[in-house]
């Protein structure tokens, strides 16, 4: 089925958009961009089958469009389901080497690629300030950033306990020790089995040699 | 005469009108003088914004590459010519033409505010006479143009004999809905909502009443394929886009 250049090329803009902004709020990443160009990536999702071209401008501008002639530099194949694991993966770059997604072309550049996004600070209390003047738009900033802060640690108290419960108090999971333990003895019965199992082969093979009948 | 761009040797189609050859270049002209001032602001309101998205398709499409020379004809407000100014570069150069003054004017003055007129030229020409030398040009566009134009044949022909082999044309232009019902909810739209809105900002609801009309007679995607093909042009394609309300065809200069 043929998408509408016109839905692709709104998706486009939108993503576009939205990396300007991360780039413009992010000092120092437009210069370390402009290092990678001309950086040409074709992005194939083969189903649904769709295609976008991720470019580097010589300014570090970033431009995606859904329509090129020339050939991309590397080429990042894989379905909607592959890609979307990687992006959800909290290790993308070890999702992307051992998923299923294909790549070919000069990956290092890829690489220096994902280390910018890495690196990524986004000063976002700059359009704030800029919005509604410095007194007001710090202490806004402040606002968020205490809220952000609070929610990150109840987050992660949340995890803790919810953990804690599962393993100690409603005993819904064994713990890891118990775990380990009882694989170390299906492997030490594993092992013993498989000594038995030789030994009554070598006691078959002489029984059958003193008496002459071959199994 | 020419069946495709309803034109006989003395009359042709404003609008739903007949009107003389002679004076259908005028009642164009009276037409985006009326709108030129706020052109840009009525295009977003109409088309919900989508036209940004058609010409960045277009754009994507002509392949530009640094270092070339193209042609907006009918570029008006000139946004698709400050965008070929990027890709073009210093190395090359983008001529903005037009055959109104008045959209002329508003496109040259948004593009010095833009800065970007360093490697543009403003050229007030006719689409169908081409004050260009024969082989001269890398990449022709006509954006929302073409269906003013008294002559559409002669006019792709005058763009054939500009482009250099292997240059590329593409026309970008309102044309037939696949879908009956999409076709009836934009019938209604177009001759309904577009002319009270053109009251509303511009104050003319006529000049947006033409416009309406003529989307209606301009032929449709298989036609003017046709007639891209008949000019001269090889590899002709077209694309729809938002349901076929609009579609860019291409053709290459062999």
């Amino acid at each position: 089925m043929e998408h509408d250049p016109a839905v692709i090329a709104g998706v486009s803009l939108a993503i576009e958009t939205v990396i300007a902004k991360a780039v413009e709020l992010s000092p120092g990443t437009q210069s370390r961009l402009q290092r990678l160009h001309p950086l040409d990536i074709e992005i194939h999702c083969t189903q649904p089958s769709v295609k976008i071209f991720v470019k580097v401008e010589e300014d570090g501008d970033i431009q995606i469009a859904n329509y090129q002639e020339t050939a991309a530099t590397i080429t990042i194949e894989g379905t909607w389901r592959d890609f979307s694991r990687v992006a959800s993966a909290s290790d993308p770059a070890t999702a992307l080497i051992n998923g299923d997604i294909k790549i070919s072309g000069d990956t290092a550049p890829l690489l220096q690629l994902q280390v910018i996004v890495g690196d990524l600070d986004i000063d976002w209390e700059a359009p704030i300030v800029s919005a509604i003047g410095p007194v007001l738009g710090h202490q806004l900033a402040q606002v968020i950033r205490g809220i952000t802060r609070a929610s990150g640690m109840t987050n992660r108290r949340i995890k803790r306990q919810l953990s804690e419960f599962i393993l100690e108090e409603g005993r819904l999971s064994p713990p890891k020790a118990e775990l380990d333990s009882l694989f170390t003895a299906i492997d030490d019965l594993a092992l013993r089995t498989d000594r038995i199992e030789s030994r009554l082969k070598r006691i078959r093979k002489r029984a059958s040699s003193l008496t002459g009948v071959i199994e | 005469m020419s069946s495709q761009d309803n034109r006989t040797d003395d009359t042709t189609d404003f609008g739903f009108e007949r009107v003389k050859t002679a004076e259908k270049a005028g009642r164009v002209r009276e037409v985006f003088d009326s709108v030129a001032a706020q052109y840009d602001l009525m295009n977003d309101l109409m088309s919900g914004g989508l036209h940004r998205l058609w010409k960045r398709f277009t754009i994507e499409l002509s392949a530009v590459r640094s270092g070339q020379t193209v042609l907006d004809i009918a570029g008006g407000t000139g946004d698709l010519a400050a965008k070929f100014s990027k890709l073009v570069g210093t190395e090359g150069k983008v001529i903005l033409a037009d055959i109104n003054a008045a959209m002329l004017s508003v496109g040259r003055d948004r593009l010095i505010d833009k800065g970007a007129l360093s490697n543009i030229d403003v050229v007030q020409a006719d689409a169908q006479f081409l004050p260009f030398e024969d082989n001269s040009i890398d990449c022709i566009t006509i954006a929302f143009g073409l269906r003013n134009v008294t002559d559409k044949a002669r006019a792709l022909r005058s763009m054939h004999r500009v482009l250099k082999p292997g240059g590329r044309v593409l026309v970008l232009e309102f044309s037939k809905p696949t879908s009956p019902l999409l076709s009836k909810v934009y019938d209604a739209y177009s001759f309904s909502a577009l002319p009270v809105m053109g009251k509303l900002i511009t104050d003319d609801a006529d000049s947006y009443r033409y416009l309406a009309e003529s989307i209606r007679k301009h032929p449709d995607q298989e036609s003017l394929l046709e007639m891209v093909e008949d000019a001269g042009f090889v590899d002709c394609r077209f694309h729809n886009m938002t349901g076929g309300i609009v579609a860019v065809h291409r053709g290459i200069k062999g």
